[in-house]
């Protein structure tokens, strides 16, 4: 299911995030600065200098990968306008969604990068703190990142001095493990803090007051592994990659029907060209749906697969970019099962905070439920939409946001199969139970 | 006053009318079992005995099991002494056996005390000593705790509590909150599996989408 392989992809598409051959050992410095490893670095230290480099990433459109896309230069500019001893930065390489394993792949591959960009960070908003989140049980992730910090402090690269005398860049790898919302930003302070993960009401922001009440950048690992290639590449250069409004490549994990696994693509690429990494349904099966976004993902139709692979278009059609997964789904599928199997997860992942997160999402859970196992009341389909917009607009966290998606794309995009269930409580594909089959199921 | 002498009583009458056809709130527990948020704790009230006393008894077990630390105590006990937070380890086994008796006049024997079984706390000093008896790591300590204990006792918890100075509560509050932390020994009892299908892990729920994906035949392809 998260299969680790890479995707063959197009030759013309633009290898930043993971190296086209992977190197025999992924933690040997001299080997990776041969291959320009740490130039980034040295550039921002000797010439760009804080200001400059944080220029270079504003102007270079860098917009983080962790699902939100917010501008990357903005964070930094309001993390080093705020008063403060000190600052800190915290690479996210948690991977929240059990079904992809975009963020490990990067980190085992390519330790150096995500290394590189948390430096580059640090010195550009004057941090003298990094840390590296990794889920506790990712342990093969978790030897390549310590190995290849252990290799860079040794090389003098982080640690004391490391960015001239007295100031010291100290850099560790934190694992953290037992819930899905430790990938949200402020969750994920709250365990390094040793702390019960619940977010936090927002302004203020990580980037103002985060972990210890210090201003906090949290970035994904796929956003900091861009940060070097910017540097020594040059903004315009990364500018024109991918989409206008959200440049460069990004990590997919697609699932299909020939293969599974994680491909590097550029931001922009036509929905139906990533999910067509791993196949299309061919012979008796055809294509259905299309999940975008991983567990709290939007299910979206044939006919929307036009659409580019963007924050905002996705967005706009009801899915996210979320955990970059994206999983095709064919005729066998039943549209109201996997909306209830979806919203089920994140109902349960739910931190139980607020009123919409403890009460909102376990009722959309149900609602879902009863339409799958056919006990719909009237009216139910109205009060799914009426309930998903009070949590869109009551949530304190975008976890509760996000989990409406799957049922209210469904009903959106498959009204049809939705009607199904509820009016003659029958299920068009076969799949839903006690509901009886009816005729065209085929299996 | 109506205009029409009797219309009120009509319209009460078919207001129950219009009730009785009305589809039922009320299931048939124990068959029947509401789906109850994993989260959910109920309503918080205080509540007054027939003499007017209120019934709370100050024995912090509010405070302790509400994970984000809303609910926290001062008060006088059951002895007239004033406790702030979470008591000392005898004070609470003594205020327990006191309510116990108060009420029905005979200890009661109660399994939901098993957890309060004292386990030797030495191994707890000595893992708040690795980490310099520090809050901020609650987490290594917890998780090396259970990796000592097999579980987190509730006496390594409030050895912890005392002496960290955290809040019982607080610890207890996140401990509940990390899937990865439990309050039972491994072995499978009818509470950690009740636990364990109320909240699918990861692997479960890979299983089912899978499931979802392919249709259900019998699991995942
Ligand atoms: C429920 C939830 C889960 C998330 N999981 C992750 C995750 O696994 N990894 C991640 O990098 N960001 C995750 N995020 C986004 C983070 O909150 C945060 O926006 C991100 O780490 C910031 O990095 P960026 O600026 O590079 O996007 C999640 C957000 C939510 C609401
Ligand atoms: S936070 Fe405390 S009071 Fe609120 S619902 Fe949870 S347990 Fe109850
Ligand atoms: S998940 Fe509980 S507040 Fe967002």
């Amino acid at each position: 299911m998260t299969d680790a392989t890479i995707l063959k992809t197009p030759k013309g598409w633009p290898a930043i995030l993971l190296p086209r051959t992977a190197p025999a050992d992924a933690t040997d410095l001299d080997a990776a600065m041969t291959a320009g490893a740490f130039s980034g670095l040295r550039l921002v230290m000797r010439d760009l200098g804080a200001t400059g480099t944080t220029a270079a990433i504003g102007a270079s459109g860098l917009r983080g990968r962790g699902g939100a896309g917010y501008p990357a230069a903005d964070k930094w500019r309001s993390a080093s306008a705020t008063e403060a001893s000190s600052r800190v930065v915290v690479a996210n390489g948690y991977g929240a969604d059990p079904s992809s394993v975009t963020d490990r792949i990067l980190m085992e591959r390519n330790p150096f990068a995500v290394i590189e960009g948390l430096a580059i960070t640090a010195f550009a908003i004057g941090a003298a703190e990094a840390i590296i989140a990794v889920r506790a049980d990712a342990t093969t992730t978790i030897r390549v990142l310590e190995a290849a910090v252990a290799a860079a402090q040794d090389a003098g690269l982080v640690g004391n001095d490391a960015f001239g005398p007295g100031r010291h860049l100290d850099m560790t790898v934190r694992t953290v493990q037992g819930a899905y919302l430790l990938g949200e930003e402020t969750i994920l302070l709250k365990a390094l803090e040793g702390k019960r993960g619940q977010p936090e009401q927002r302004p203020p922001h990580p980037a103002t007051r985060g972990l210890r009440g210090l201003p906090t950048v949290v970035h994904n690992v796929q956003t900091l592994a861009a940060i070097p290639w910017i540097v020594v590449n040059g903004s315009e250069a990364f500018a024109k990659i991918g989409a206008a409004e959200c440049p460069g490549t990004i990590l997919v994990q697609v699932r299909g029907p020939e293969a599974s696994g994680v491909a590097e693509v550029p931001m922009g690429t036509k929905l139906r060209d990533v999910a067509g990494l791993a196949g299309t349904p061919s012979g008796a099966r055809s294509l259905k749906a299309v999940l975008v976004g991983g567990p709290s993902g939007g299910i979206l139709p044939p006919d929307a697969l036009d659409i580019p692979y963007t924050f905002d278009a996705l967005k706009s059609a009801g899915a996210h970019i979320g955990s970059g997964s994206v999983i095709v789904a064919d005729d066998r599928a039943c549209i109201v099962d996997l909306a209830r199997v979806l919203t089920r997860y994140c109902a349960d992942e739910a931190c139980g905070k607020t009123i919409p997160c403890r009460i909102g999402t376990r009722r959309l859970s149900e609602i879902g439920d009863r339409l799958a196992f056919g006990t719909s009341r009237a009216g139910d389909l109205d009060l799914l939409t009426d309930l998903a917009s009070d949590i869109v607009g009551s949530a304190l966290c975008d976890h509760e946001r996000l989990t409406t998606l799957p049922l209210v794309s469904g009903m959106r995009y498959f009204r049809a199969e939705l009607d199904e269930h509820l009016e003659r409580s029958s299920c068009p594909a076969g799949v839903c139970h006690p509901i009886a089959m009816t005729a065209g199921a085929t299996h | 006053m109506s205009l029409v002498p009797g219309l009120g009583l009509v319209r009460g009458m078919a207001l129950t009318l219009r009730r009785f056809f009305e589809p039922k709130a009320t299931i048939r527990y124990p068959e029947v079992q509401a789906d109850i948020p994993p989260k959910f704790r109920g309503r918080l009230q205080l509540l007054y005995d027939e003499y007017g006393t209120l019934k709370c008894e100050t024995c912090f077990q509010c405070a302790q099991a509400c994970p984000i630390e809303c609910i926290d105590m001062g008060g006088m006990d059951t002895k007239g002494r004033f406790h702030v937070h979470w008591g000392a380890a005898e004070t609470y086994g003594e205020r327990r056996e006191e309510s116990a008796l108060r009420r029905s006049g005979r200890t009661v024997p109660d399994p939901a005390y098993d957890h309060f079984e004292g386990v030797d706390v030495g191994p707890v000093d000595d893992i708040l000593e690795t980490f310099d008896h520090d809050p901020a790591h609650l987490l290594p300590i917890l998780e090396a705790t259970q990796a000592h204990y097999g579980y987190l006792p509730v006496g390594a918890l409030k050895r912890i509590s005392q002496v960290t100075g955290t809040w019982y509560a607080q610890i207890y509050g996140t401990a509940s909150f990390y899937g990865h932390l439990r309050f039972e020994p491994p072995t499978v009892t009818a509470q950690a599996t009740a636990i364990s299908e109320r909240r699918p892990d990861e692997a479960a729920f890979l299983a089912s989408l899978g499931a979802s994906l392919t249709g259900r035949p019998g699991g995942d392809a």
